[in-house]
């Protein structure tokens, strides 16, 4: 069960990746968020967005036009 | 790995280039990379305060689709950026003075100050310079 959920359903480039990091704050260090997106860019970006802060991402799935990404916060 | 700071040199006033300006700087900003964004010649007077939407931003076909669409405002990604990362906005002096223009013309807690291209220059000898 993740720390904090976030519907990022429906927003575009870079919504996502704006919300996310914002999310993250409330996040212990640790701790878990969940993003859920449509934004066909967001399985690169969320990769790319780790890679950069060095959170790890967890998990990334799609299930059709919406994707899941379980990030963990590492700092 | 070793990131570059980005520096965006943003003269135009055209929607698109501003918008693409805000969600660079933003982006990046939120990726943990530093950025400065230079506003000069016609991009200034897409910051002036209290201007709306319409006045602000003039482009041309995609500018017609950002408003329809409401992409996320400029100054909205802009202010986001600045909240969430290392992000700061100056205002060309230059322009300033070729306005009458005083920073307070500008939007609120959007600039770190006025600055010169001199010192831009310089500061973004070590980073990646990006013109829009």
């Amino acid at each position: 069960m993740a720390d904090q959920v976030l519907d990022a359903k429906g927003l575009n480039c870079p919504l996502p990746i704006l919300r996310a990091k914002k999310a993250l704050k409330d996040v212990p260090v640790g701790g878990t968020l969940q993003v859920i997106a449509t934004d066909p860019g967001a399985v690169k970006d969320f990769e790319a967005f780790c890679r950069t802060t060095g959170n790890d991402l967890v998990e990334s799935k799609a299930d059709g036009k919406v994707f899941e990404f379980l990030i963990k916060r590492t700092s | 790995m070793e990131t570059k700071p980005l520096f965006i040199l943003l003269c135009s006033g055209e929607h698109e280039k501003l918008q693409m300006a805000a969600m660079l700087a933003s982006v990046a900003a939120v990726s943990e990379r530093p950025v400065e964004v230079f506003v000069s010649m016609n991009a200034v007077l897409g910051f002036a305060k209290d201007a709306p939407a319409a006045e602000r931003y003039h482009g041309g076909a995609f500018s017609k689709l950002l408003t329809e669409k409401r992409a996320p405002d400029p100054m909205a990604l802009f202010r986001q950026g600045r909240e969430l990362g290392s992000l700061k906005l100056w205002a060309c002096s230059m322009a300033l003075d070729v306005l009458g223009w005083e920073l307070d013309r500008l939007e609120d807690d959007m600039f770190d100050g006025a600055l010169g291209l001199t010192r831009f220059l310089s500061d973004a000898e070590n980073g990646q310079f990006i013109t829009l």
